[in-house]
């Protein structure tokens, strides 16, 4: 065999028959590629009500029709207000915050440390 | 008799970065099968030569804009494809502890084979009983034809080591094809 007739023979060979389906596996990872929605049906649902619902207070507060709204949300931050102005409440709400901890500390629970644990973990990656 | 002239391959990669999505599947149903036998040919295995072609492809289409106008776009798609399969054998090579399958098949070897079969067949055989380097060379002239500077710039080696190899393949592959025995060089 000549060169002539080897070159011939290797132009002449048939090309590898792709398997089926690659064409269309390509074109929809290219071509035809369409982006995921960010959001599914279900989600935009959820956030579209939850948006009506806060429209809707926003609504009746600036009409002047959220006046019972408006007066019971100033009656709960002044009585919070109130509250942690009082000595004796602040107190109590102390020993109660100590109690609880030293409780789980007791217990074996400790939050504190696992905490601290946790950020330590985090630093040394 | 007017005949509507085939876009040419510039001319479909310029419309694909305008937005028209049904040039780049002309490109892909012009090229599809020969970047799919580079791969196989380089791999010896029909699902990863798949998915060296598909992500040659998908490479393309996200560097599209790379794409120097003037160049070849066969060139370009055969370069990406030669680098997606350059990775994986090298993930081969990584991973197993054999040799490369062309090289690790047990006896009968592919030479052994060449004797029994068809005129193609055997040619095809001989190719494969290749060293990677020349069989890889071999490949890309039978797909780009005497375009050495192309071939050389699809492998990222100069003229003249393509030259070079293409005709120590030839050799082997005219003895192999006599029934002579070959050595490597």
């Amino acid at each position: 065999m000549t060169m002539d007739e080897l070159e011939r023979a290797i132009m002449e060979l048939p090309l590898e028959e792709p398997p089926d389906g690659l064409r269309a596996s390509i074109l929809l990872a290219t071509a035809y590629h369409r982006p995921v929605p960010a959001f599914s049906l279900h989600e935009v649902a959820v956030f579209g009500t939850l948006g009506a619902v806060a429209l809707w207070l926003i609504v009746l507060l600036v009409s002047g029709g959220g006046s019972l709204f408006v007066h019971t949300l100033s009656a709960i931050s002044s009585v919070v207000l109130r509250s942690f102005s009082n000595v004796a409440f602040v107190s109590w709400l102390a020993a109660g915050s100590a109690a609880a901890l030293w409780l789980t500390l007791l217990t074996g629970s400790h939050p504190i440390a696992a905490l601290s644990h946790r950020s330590d973990r985090q630093d040394a990656r | 008799m007017h005949v509507k002239a085939e876009p040419a391959d510039g001319d479909l990669v310029a419309l694909t970065l305008r937005g028209n999505t049904e040039a780049f599947a002309t490109l892909v149903e012009r090229y599809d099968r020969a970047v799919y036998h580079l791969a196989y040919r380089t791999l010896h295995d029909v699902e990863e030569a798949r998915d060296a072609t598909q992500e040659a492809f998908f490479k393309a289409f996200r560097s599209l804009r790379t794409f120097r106008q003037g160049s070849k776009f066969s060139t370009w798609i055969f370069a990406i494809t030669y680098h997606a399969c350059c990775d994986r054998l090298n993930r081969r090579k990584h991973y197993a502890s054999e040799e490369l399958p062309d090289r690790a098949d047990a006896a009968p070897g592919p030479e052994a084979r060449v004797i029994a079969l068809d005129e193609a067949s055997r040619l095809r055989a001989a190719i494969d009983s290749l060293p990677e380097k020349y069989r890889t060379v071999v490949t890309l002239f039978h797909l780009q034809g005497k375009q050495y500077e192309e071939i050389a710039t699809v492998l990222g080696l100069p003229m003249g080591t393509v030259k070079t190899h293409l005709f120590r393949a030839k050799e082997q592959l005219r003895r192999l094809l006599s029934g002579t025995e070959v050595t490597e060089s």
